[in-house]
């Protein structure tokens, strides 16, 4: 008998594994018609995985002081063997995070897979999204460079346009009037445990909901059916459907495979393409560097704000923008999945992308 | 048409190790950098030999420096007499400390008693603290 079968029957008498693996895995079938698409939340979650890794190993060397930040950080980058491959992994990997949450939520509403009574997984998947964004901010300060610094200063600044409240919530944001060690100290508290914490929690939620819901056909082919809303809770099957394992599982390794392709791809023939000059000087309270910008994803918040006469409006336009896109399974109630028969959409979706990369553009070469 | 002469589970079977081989080289390739980065680095206190200003180490008194990663302590038994001892107690780790009524290293963790020469006196250590070797350069103690 072989060591693994021994360990097999040896889980399976004590905690029945392989009815587990028969019910959730082997015997849990996904729709038919499932694309590449679908597979961006294994992508999300090994992306994530690698992200708590990764930052697991910088804490090691890493010192969370104004004094120290940025030597700690140009040590491991510089002195501890392989420090630079593990900072690299962890800085690019949130931009590449960034984009697959982009694919993913965009995915999702090419799809209307939203819809069929999932508003708590957009919803999750919503917070999510801003989070990471928050994980991001509160991420990029640590390294106290210039960059880090002005572009943490500019962020911080942007709450104060808020009337009566505005001028508190930046100076409790920053922890003191100027961003400092002080600010240093509660990024660093959020990005290591706070954040990450509530992050694990949203994840382990949003997967409940997916799980207990059911994957959403998608609305392709000439035999896709609209779902039908039962006044009841309802799982959705797929009995003609493709087994999770090894189906599935091999279509989201392969396309896991591809984003750490593309991940490792960056670090080693793109290094430069997230960190502008101003990421290798230290901070200087003293001196702004000229154009300093936010990262590629904050641009379109960024330019929004310098488009309207006044900040107010511009950070009123963003909360509106940001509220229709949460609340959208309410608003978007039609049964209809597929892009086709949904032009209006579709136009809207197409325009709100070309807007969002035009807008980024601007912000990046104004 | 030739039979095939290969069963499904034989293809099933090469295709395994196949995945187990591969596999086993990626997580090589990955855990490499892994041990490496987390791999104790030279801090450049590993000096071979210490210098300590003479004026520390008055007769009767211990002075306690870092030799080679480690607490290690020098005291003059007698005028112009130097002994340098590591101060990590034999019996589990802690930092010996110096007695200078009694002329004896006292271990606060087990209360381990140890001479100037390093011998156990009484306690629980299994042995005597290690000896280093001294030599004066003027103004100067040389450990090591």
């Amino acid at each position: 008998m072989s060591p693994l079968k021994m360990l097999v029957d040896f889980l399976d008498v004590r905690l029945g594994v392989r009815d587990i693996f028969a019910k959730e895995v082997s015997g849990y079938l996904l729709p038919r018609r499932v694309n590449a698409w679908y597979t961006l939340g294994a992508v999300l979650l090994t992306l994530f995985g690698l992200q708590i890794f990764t930052g697991i190993l910088l804490l090691v060397y890493y010192v969370p002081h104004a004094d120290l930040a940025f030597a700690s950080v140009q040590a491991i980058v510089n002195d501890v063997p392989f420090g630079w491959l593990i900072r690299m992994l962890h800085a690019v990997g949130a931009n590449v995070i960034v984009i697959a949450l982009l694919l993913h939520m965009l995915s999702v509403l090419f799809m209307a897979a939203y819809k069929g009574r999932r508003e708590f997984t957009w919803l999750s998947g919503f917070v999510l999204f801003n989070l990471t964004m928050g994980l991001c901010l509160t991420g990029y300060l640590l390294p106290w460079s210039q960059l880090s610094f002005w572009a943490t200063t500019v962020a911080t600044d942007t709450p104060g346009a808020i009337p009566v409240v505005g001028d508190f919530l930046v100076e409790f944001l920053r922890g003191g009037a100027t961003v400092g060690n002080q600010t240093l100290g509660r990024f660093f508290a959020l990005h290591v445990v706070g954040m990450p914490l509530i992050l694990l929690g949203l994840i382990g939620f949003h997967l409940f909901c997916v799980k207990r819901r059911g994957i959403s056909t998608p609305p392709f082919g000439e035999d896709y059916l609209a779902d039908e809303l039962l006044p009841f809770f309802e799982h959705e099957e797929h009995p003609a459907g493709i087994p999770f394992f090894p189906n599935y599982v091999v279509k989201d390794a392969a396309v896991i495979c591809f984003f750490l392709a593309f991940l490792l791809a960056i670090i080693f023939y793109l290094p430069g393409l997230f960190f502008p000059p101003s990421a290798f000087e230290p901070a200087d309270p003293f001196v702004t560097p000229p154009g300093i910008k936010p990262e590629w994803y904050f641009l379109w918040a960024y330019q929004t704000l310098k488009i309207f006469p006044s900040e107010i409006i511009g950070l009123g336009v963003q909360g509106a923008f940001m509220t229709f896109l949460a609340l959208l399974p309410f608003i978007d109630r039609g049964r209809e999945r597929r892009p086709a028969k949904r032009p209006v959409f579709v136009t809207c979706y197409v325009l709100g992308i070309l807007l969002f990369v035009a807008i980024s553009i601007w912000g990046h070469y104004s | 048409m030739e039979p095939n002469l290969v069963s499904p589970s034989q293809r099933r079977n090469f295709l395994m190790i196949m995945l187990g081989g591969v596999g086993s080289l990626l997580a090589v390739a990955a855990g490499w950098p892994l041990v490496r980065f987390l791999m104790p680095s030279d801090t450049g206190d590993a000096a071979s030999q210490v210098a300590i200003d003479r004026t520390l180490v008055t007769p009767g008194t211990a002075h306690l420096f870092q030799f080679q990663g480690r607490p290690a302590v020098v005291l003059q038994t007698a005028p112009g007499e130097f002994v340098a001892l590591s101060a990590v107690c034999t019996h589990l780790g802690c930092i010996v400390q110096w007695q200078e009524e009694e002329s004896q290293f006292l271990c606060p963790c087990h209360a381990g008693r140890f001479s100037t020469d390093g011998s156990v006196i009484s306690g629980p250590p299994p042995k005597p603290l290690e000896i280093l070797p001294v030599t004066l350069d003027g103004d100067q103690v040389l450990v090591g």
